[in-house]
């Protein structure tokens, strides 16, 4: 299988499974929104009925009123979507979300009522905050796991590793929470709440910016590069047991090239997959560390959604989500095929 | 496989295990935390998740108060909670119609204020005769020789709790006698109760009566800056009971609680909860769900990776596109939606739940590592003699991926731990238990951090790492002995 084929057969293969998903998401909120969506008729209704209604009762009487009560809940049933069998509305729903339309929210956040707008602000804020956390990580963790590896049993990496193997085990939100009472609280240096101040503008704006984002970020970078770090440490370890790194140390290459130059290229693959992924999965903000800073990014803005009931927002953050998801998966592929020349002949086919 | 290759491979692979010290350390955590788990119920409160939510069992503990031990690291001491039952009272009878009852309180040198509150419960009154009602009279003798009235003859009836603290009209009583110290003059405490002083410091004024008072000084200052008046002080209750024969107060069972400025072992929170014995309980919930998820989701993974591999064609093709979509469906914001609309959350609801969005990734490395062994010779000679699929699945591809498995199923305990906390800290969880992630999400919601009640928010999340750390040592031992690569260190 070419390389071309291969990248077809991957591409087409996300597509499906991004279809399906679709589905499965509208079927979810579907039902949800049903309940919260009679709840809202109910409501409209009664209004109706307290206003419009009792005043055609008194000057048109009993008939007039009873068809144009009938007439408005009709109106609303249609307005709601409350006429339609449920496997017609998730349909619908499905092919507007892969339309990209993903309709409005009934109160507005960030000012708009747009789904896509408010997602639009949202994105870049989380992108802000974890991208340039999670590349941050990335130097750091490839740096010291490579340098780990190389002084493999020293007391640096037993001082990694141990330091990796309890980050790991640590709640990200529940570090932020300490690091904002340790921080924040008793010794000022940084904000309570990450929120951005509206107000500003130009440099004064960057300069609240980067004083809101400082903390979340190094609560990011403390708990993920140790872990980053170890596992580096591991592939880099196996990769400088192989033949072709003893081979180039007999031939007398410098040690220093033979890290870089040889090691880290051949361990390259598996770090690429995380590095993509990281980045990713940085888009989708983390939910509940974004809560407990108070940081307005898509995991705020599910929280929010979702306290809310906006189903058109969650289904649009949810969509969002996935297609990155799906579209980590192909680049990781496509990396792959590249960096790996086995993938695309051999184990593509079994894939 | 036979039985006896098993037997063999475990006691080699113990062998090596014992070697690893991570591992052993692993595994002297973890049955430390299994013993902490099953002994709760005897080293704290029995039933603590009835009684969780219920405020008015927590009614006698201080709210938000530091950890006792907290007082070796400061300079501004923080007095400890004394309780009396009957038996450590001094009641007397000085008529027939008269009990005393006197609580002593030594308020020690170095402490920065006085107790939070005093709170007498438990006075149990048989009224046979309304017109002769019993009344009672509280008051606070101090080392100075003044006494503050608290409460001066009112009726008993047998729902009374005496709540120094909380207590509006008694603290408009400390007002008056403070005000009459110091200014001389005579307040009527009926109007004292409308007096902004007292409704913005009610919660306060029980400082001033450990204070220092003298004539002249200003009562304002000494509600916003008490200086602690240190001393031997003593709690007076007179209880005048007019008809003794028709009216009976029984005080076998009454409880004199100087609430402290701090409590016990962790402290307490928002509504008097003792936190220690929350996260002693929160460690049972913990194990619980983070290793039968991990074990769940292994097996179910190890079983579909397997088969899905050794099927092969288009049941694999089939297989792997289910595998993929569940791998693609953000499972955060899903698992949050599913509890926010079930509403009723169970523990093994959400074990289901985790383990549903936790299997994918177990199952992919199963399978490519079925892959390699489903071509080995004797998989082919098994169904040449005409083995069935299952049987080859089970008898001779899984087991060979077993002490993986076991690898898996550690390193993925922390994961579940740390999923079961995230979706209690954000309200979805068990209602009925009491959960490390439901006390964050209490401290969330109650803003411990920009407060700094750090006795709150430290603890939980300590215990959910340790926990981690635990599964994550022995994993990593597991993990080294079946990848010799990193044996070789």
């Amino acid at each position: 299988m070419g390389y071309l084929k291969y990248l077809v057969f991957r591409i087409l293969n996300a597509i499906l499974v991004l279809l399906i998903v679709t589905f499965i998401i509208s079927a979810l909120f579907v039902k949800v929104a049903e309940q919260s969506n009679l709840a809202k008729m109910n409501d409209e209704m009664m209004q109706w009925d307290r206003t419009t209604g009792q005043n055609i009762l008194r000057t048109q009487g009993q008939d007039v009123y009873e068809k144009a009560k009938a007439e408005y809940e009709q109106f609303l049933r249609e307005k709601y979507e409350l006429n339609l069998p449920y496997w017609q509305k998730v349909y619908n729903k499905a092919v507007r979300t892969l339309k990209l339309d993903f309709g409005t929210t009934t109160t507005p956040i960030f000012g708009t009522n747009n789904v896509s707008d408010i997602i639009k602000v949202a994105v870049p804020r989380s992108i802000l905050l974890f991208t340039t956390a999670t590349i941050i990580v990335i130097i750091l963790g490839i740096f010291l796991g490579v340098r780990a590896a190389r002084h493999a049993g020293s007391v640096f990496d037993r001082g990694l590793s141990i330091f990796a193997l309890l980050t790991y085990s640590l709640p990200m939100w529940w570090t932020g929470m300490m690091f904002l009472l340790i921080f924040a609280f008793k010794l000022g240096w940084f904000p309570l709440s990450s929120m951005f101040d509206p107000q500003l503008t130009g440099w004064e704006h960057v300069k609240d910016v980067i004083y809101k984002l400082a903390l979340p970020v190094f609560t990011y970078v403390f708990v993920v590069f140790g872990g980053w770090a170890w596992t580096t440490r591991n592939i880099m370890i196996g990769t400088l047991q192989e033949d072709f790194i003893m081979a180039a140390r007999a031939k007398g290459v410098p040690e220093h090239k033979i890290i870089y130059g040889h090691a880290l290229r051949a361990a390259a693959p598996p770090i690429v997959t995380m590095i993509i992924f990281a980045l990713l999965g940085s888009l989708g903000g983390a939910i509940i560390s974004e809560l407990v800073f108070n940081y307005p990014g898509m995991g705020r803005l599910y929280w929010v959604a979702l306290q809310q009931n906006e189903t058109n927002l969650l289904i649009g953050l949810t969509y969002f989500f996935t297609v990155l998801y799906l579209a980590g998966v192909v680049l990781a592929d496509m990396v792959y095929g590249f960096l790996d020349p086995r993938v695309k002949v051999g184990a593509s086919a079994k894939m | 496989m036979r039985w006896v290759d098993v037997k063999e491979g475990f006691k080699e692979f113990l062998e090596e295990f014992k070697r690893e010290k991570t591992g052993i350390a692993g595994v002297i955590l973890l049955i430390l935390l299994v013993l902490v788990a099953l002994t709760a119920p005897y080293t704290t409160i029995p039933d603590l998740p009835d009684k969780w939510r219920s405020s008015a069992y927590w009614e006698d503990n201080p709210k938000n108060v530091p950890p006792t031990w907290y007082n070796m690291f400061t300079s501004q001491k923080l007095v400890p909670q004394v309780a009396y039952y009957s038996d450590e009272l001094s009641i007397t009878h000085p008529s027939n119609t008269e009990i005393l009852i006197e609580a002593p309180y030594s308020f020690s040198k170095g402490y920065y204020l006085g107790p939070q509150g005093i709170i007498i419960r438990n006075i149990n009154v048989t009224l046979n005769l309304p017109s002769e009602a019993p009344t009672y009279s509280l008051y606070l003798e101090r080392p100075d020789g003044k006494t503050v009235p608290l409460v001066d003859n009112k009726p008993l009836t047998s729902s009374t709790t005496i709540a120094v603290g909380r207590d509006a009209a008694i603290s408009a009583n400390i007002y008056v006698w403070l005000v009459n110290v110091t200014e001389g003059r005579e307040l009527d405490p009926l109007q004292a109760q409308m007096d902004p002083i007292v409704i913005m410091n009610i919660n306060t004024l029980v400082s001033t009566a450990f204070a220092r008072v003298e004539p002249g000084m200003n009562a304002q200052d000494i509600i916003n800056n008490p200086e602690p008046l240190w001393g031997d002080y003593k709690l007076v209750l007179k209880i005048d009971n007019p008809a003794p024969d028709q009216n009976k107060v029984i005080i076998d069972d009454i409880k004199i609680t100087f609430l402290g400025r701090s409590y016990g072992t962790m402290g307490t929170d928002y509504l008097g909860r003792d936190l220690w014995a929350g996260i002693i309980w929160g460690s049972r919930v913990s194990l619980v769900i983070g290793i039968l998820v991990s074990v769940l989701s292994t097996v179910i993974g190890l079983v579909y990776g397997v088969t899905s591999a050794y099927l092969g064609g288009n049941a694999d093709e089939f297989m792997m596109r289910i595998n993929e979509i569940f791998a693609s469906i953000p499972s955060l914001p899903i698992l949050i939606l599913i509890g926010a609309t079930v509403g009723h959350v169970t523990l093994m609801f959400i074990v289901l739940l985790l383990v549903i969005f936790g299997w994918m990734g177990i199952a992919r490395i199963a399978r490519s590592m079925a892959l390699q062994i489903k071509e080995q010779t004797y998989i082919e000679a098994a169904r040449a003699l005409g083995a069935g699929n299952g049987r080859i699945i089970f008898k001779h591809i899984l087991p060979q991926l077993l002490p993986y498995a076991f690898a898996v199923i550690a390193l993925s305990v922390p994961g579940a731990v740390i999923a079961e906390a995230s979706l209690s800290f954000l309200g979805i969880g068990d209602p009925t238990a009491v959960t490390w992630g439901q006390i964050l999400n209490a401290a969330q919601a109650q803003a411990a951090t920009t407060k700094g009640y750090w006795w709150w928010v430290l603890p939980p999340g300590l215990g959910i790492a340790v926990v981690g750390l635990t599964f994550v040592l022995i994993g990593t031992a597991l993990d080294k002995i079946l990848n010799p690569r990193l044996r070789k260190l």
